[in-house]
């Protein structure tokens, strides 16, 4: 949204109860270099994490005296090793994403950039992917660290809508190219045919993913009426419907039947499915919702 | 089906293609960008599967819309029905509600189905048409005189009420309607009847008439005769039952005797033919009712009452050099108490109530007696006529219309030698014989006894065993003493009105109550303050032989000034218009189209209605 661009992405106080949360992580994430978080490697920290053999090679400074001295044998005391996390924001920035009242990709900028922002305050590396502009991801690589904040938000702010993005052909060559595996945040409204593609794509790499299903309110509850053509704003395909009373009751349950299949999908795949109403503020959201859901702490 | 306007069709012509075009206009649909067609695409291919149906619901409204065309433009077209019925634009409807209307065979009764008849034709009147109401048989109404509103001819056709009384006589209502009709062009009177009636000869009628026939029984047995005479022991009842109908019958007639059962009697009889019983009874009964039992279509002339005759006489003062065909006749009635008074006699001291009637018999007195008269062969001319001359030979000739006084006379081969001339005056409860009974052949005839006891009846009403007894209508009067304060009159219905307010008249010595439609017992009661001095009976009997022939005759032969007699209405006379009934069904097309365009709107209340009930449900629950 250009008329935005100028103002920043998230307010300050805004930011402020951020620096307050967490990413959740059900299990730990190997990183690149040292950071805060604990790692599934063993490492140096204070924590400890569990005691070995001695082996020829080993830094006879990790052996554990007190224990020699109650079994006579030589153990090496264990530490969790705190690593930094790498996580990925993935971006749909598709045609059918620049569209609703609340805008939805304004939406998935917002929600990127909070849920970056959050890694970042936490040490992590974040990295952004947007895909639906052509063939072509745009990609921020890594950033770390508050300071990384700026190109962050500079980046989600430059996002510009594409036309017609292959949500499951992305999320491969996504997968392909990812380095580190890391927490997972795709952001779209997921009205792509390939989307379970696209999911058990991402679903086939450790990743920890979280959906955000973003949906606008003219999606939710369309206000149409009367014979109307609808055009797809991607493909240009006309859609002819006659709408009325009946053709809404049935298009809502279609719709509730169909959120509960992605949901169910992700269930099965153990990806987090948090639908997203994009008239409920960002804020409330993230603060709220988010919480939980178990995504933030 | 035929359209008086089929021009009009062609404005569908017009209409059609332009709706049809402005619909094609609109089939363009409104283009709306919406984020993906995605789950629109799906819910499309489910519509599908009925596809069909689907157009059709598109196509609702236009058809919907085409057939709401179509029906206006029939409507214009002014579409009718080939009717039996009327054409003419001044309508003169000419209801029979004589007894013979309150037969059953067209339930509820004829007169019934006469007004629903009534009502068609009203419906059938064109746009401006007028017509007038008049109703016959008894007497004679026009309960609407000329008018085109179509509401007040039915409220006139509705408050025609069925009268027992009078005959069914076509010739007063013919003659009006005739007046009628000869004042304006494209006039047309419809008789709605039984058929049983009276029809004018000289009478033609400029206009056509249509005979609307209502009926469909033709078995009917009547009661046609009761009398209740006193005789040496006890008192002797006659009555006379007559099977009116085309095929034998056999009814049962029950006797009540004051009210309760004292016998019954199976009669059959063949068609046409009449039997009578002569029945010996208590001497202490006083009234007599005689029913047939069985489903009859004509229930009015099925029960029949006699009371018992008063006993006390009525006194007659005849005036005579001596007449002996009078005295005679005379002293053949019942109840009556003769006194021969000699010719030279002037001065008369008796009163009214002592003695009511005066015969007069060819003397001329200077001053008249009191009370009722009858004049034979007056000599001068008096106060009430004028005797300007004589007559040689003169033609006897019976009145038109059923006088009391002509009853069952038969005037046919009466000859009378020479008479007065007289040219009535001032008419007082007055008969006049203008001839010497001896220069007549009728004294020598059956007409004369009757002819004296209807005189009688007429002059000394309340006197005789035929006074107790009425026709429908007829006026019931007594003599009154003056000291009588007030006369009450129980009906048959149980109603009881009175002198005092003013329902039954008291006029020179006489009590007159006019309301006698009903058939059954009439008591009058006479008081002196508030006590009953005199209670007397009187029966109220359809005895009517043209009333209770109630087959319905098909045609009436009724000269018209087209030449034809015949008044059996054709099919193809009216035109039954109904363009207001497919203006309504328009209308509801009309309805239903906006419904369905607002269909959506319709779900919606239907739904937030809905929802509210569950609302205010669910805190019961709770």
């Amino acid at each position: 949204m250009n008329q935005r661009a100028s103002e920043p992405l998230l307010e300050s106080a805004f930011l402020r109860q951020l620096d307050r949360l967490a990413l959740v992580l059900r299990r730990p994430m190997a990183g690149d270099i040292q950071g805060e978080r604990r790692s599934p490697r063993r490492g140096s920290s204070v924590e400890f994490a569990d005691f070995r053999p001695y082996a020829r090679g080993d830094d006879i400074r990790q052996i554990d005296w007190n224990l020699y001295a109650r079994a006579e044998r030589f153990y090496l005391k264990l530490f969790v090793a705190e690593e930094e996390l790498n996580v990925h924001l993935l971006v749909d920035t598709s045609a059918s994403m620049d569209w609703g009242a609340p805008n939805k990709l304004h939406y998935a900028r917002e929600l990127a950039a909070a849920y970056g922002y959050i890694a970042l305050a936490n040490l992590d590396r974040v990295s952004v992917t947007a895909f639906g502009a052509g063939p072509g991801a745009l990609q921020l690589p890594g950033v770390r660290g508050k300071r990384g904040a700026v190109p962050l938000f500079a980046f989600l702010q430059r996002l510009q809508p594409g036309k017609h993005g292959d949500l499951a052909q992305a999320c491969h060559r996504y997968i392909q190219s990812a380095r580190a595996t890391g927490p997972l945040l795709l952001c779209s409204d997921l009205l792509d045919a390939g989307w379970k593609d696209a999911l058990s794509a991402l679903a086939s790499r450790p990743f920890e993913i979280t959906v955000m299903h973003i949906l606008a309110p003219q999606e939710l509850e369309p206000d149409l009426e009367g014979d109307l053509k609808l055009i797809d704003v991607e493909s240009g395909a006309p859609v002819e419907i006659s709408a009325n009373l009946d053709l809404m009751r049935r298009y809502k349950a279609h719709l509730a039947a169909w959120r509960g299949e992605i949901e169910s999908f992700c269930n099965g795949r153990g990806i987090i499915y948090v639908p997203v109403d994009t008239s409920v503020p960002v804020e409330e959201f993230v603060l709220g919702r988010m919480r939980r859901r178990g995504v933030l702490r | 089906m035929s359209l008086i306007t089929p021009l009009a069709l062609l404005a569908a012509a017009i209409v059609g293609p332009f709706i049809v075009a402005m619909y094609l206009l609109k089939l363009r649909r409104e283009e709306r960008t919406v984020s993906s067609t995605f789950l629109w695409q799906r819910m499309v291919r489910d519509v599908e599967a009925n596809a069909p149906w689907q157009k059709l619901r598109r196509n609702l409204l236009l058809l919907l819309q085409l057939l709401l065309m179509l029906l206006l433009v029939l409507a214009l077209a002014r579409p009718y029905l080939a009717a039996q019925g009327i054409s003419g634009r001044n309508l003169i409807i000419i209801i029979d509600h004589s007894a013979s209307m309150g037969a059953t065979d067209e339930p509820p009764t004829r007169l019934h189905a006469a007004r629903e008849r009534a009502y068609q034709l009203i419906d059938q009147l064109p746009d401006g048409g007028r017509a007038t109401v008049i109703a016959t048989g008894g007497r004679m109404e026009v309960p609407a005189a000329a008018t085109s509103d179509r509401r007040e001819l039915r409220r006139a056709v509705e408050r025609i009420q069925l009268s027992n009384g009078g005959s069914s006589d076509l010739s007063q209502a013919l003659t009006l309607a005739a007046a009628l009709a000869a004042r304006e062009e494209d006039s047309e009177v419809a008789i709605i009847s039984d058929g049983n009636v009276t029809l004018p000869t000289n009478l033609r009628v400029p206009a056509r008439v249509s005979y609307f026939p209502v009926g469909r029984a033709t078995e009917n047995m009547a009661v046609s005769a009761i009398a209740l005479q006193p005789g040496t022991t006890g008192q002797t009842l006659f009555v006379q039952v007559t099977n009116y109908g085309q095929a034998s019958a056999t009814h049962r007639l029950d006797l009540y005797l004051d009210g309760a059962i004292f016998n019954a009697y199976n009669l059959t009889i063949e068609a046409g033919r009449d039997q009578s019983l002569i029945i010996e009874l208590p001497p202490q009964v006083e009234v007599v009712e005689a029913r047939l039992d069985g489903a009859d279509a004509m229930p009015a002339d099925d029960r029949a009452f006699a009371v018992s005759p008063a006993t006390e006489a009525t006194t007659v003062r005849l005036v005579t050099a001596g007449n002996r065909f009078l005295e005679t006749g005379l002293s053949l009635l019942p109840g009556l108490n003769v006194v021969t008074v000699p010719a030279a006699t002037t001065t008369f001291t008796e009163t009214v109530a002592q003695v009511p009637v005066t015969i007069l018999d060819g003397v001329a007195l200077p001053e008249l007696p009191p009370g009722n008269l009858l004049f034979i062969n007056p000599l001068r001319s008096t106060a009430y006529f004028s005797v300007t001359g004589t007559i040689e030979f003169p033609q006897v000739r019976p009145a038109s219309g059923e006088d009391p006084m002509l009853r069952n006379v038969s005037l046919s081969e009466v000859s009378v030698l020479k008479a007065a001339r007289i040219v009535p005056g001032n008419w007082g409860r007055v008969a006049v014989l203008s001839f010497d009974l001896h220069e007549s052949d009728l004294p020598l005839q059956i007409a004369f006894p009757l002819l004296l006891s209807n005189l009688m009846n007429f002059l000394a009403p309340g006197s005789g065993a035929e006074a107790a007894q009425l026709t429908p209508s007829q006026p019931l009067s007594r003599q009154m003493d003056a000291t009588i304060t007030e006369v009450r009159v129980t009906r048959p219905d149980g109603r009881t009105v009175s002198s005092r307010s003013g329902e039954v008249q008291i006029q020179a010595g006489q009590a007159i109550y006019a309301d006698t439609d009903a058939l059954g017992i009439y008591t009058v009661e006479e008081l002196v303050g508030d006590s009953v001095v005199g209670r007397h009976r009187y029966a109220v009997n359809l005895f009517a032989p043209g009333e209770s022939r109630i087959a319905t005759q098909r045609d009436l032969s009724i000269p018209q000034t087209s030449g034809a007699s015949s008044t059996v209405s054709r099919e193809r006379d009216s035109r039954q218009e109904f363009w207001r009934l497919v203006a309504l069904i328009a209308l509801i097309v009309l309805l239903v189209e906006w419904l369905v365009y607002q269909r959506n709107g319709l779900a919606y209340l239907r739904e937030r209605w809905r929802q509210r009930a569950g609302d205010r449900q669910s805190p019961l629950r709770s």
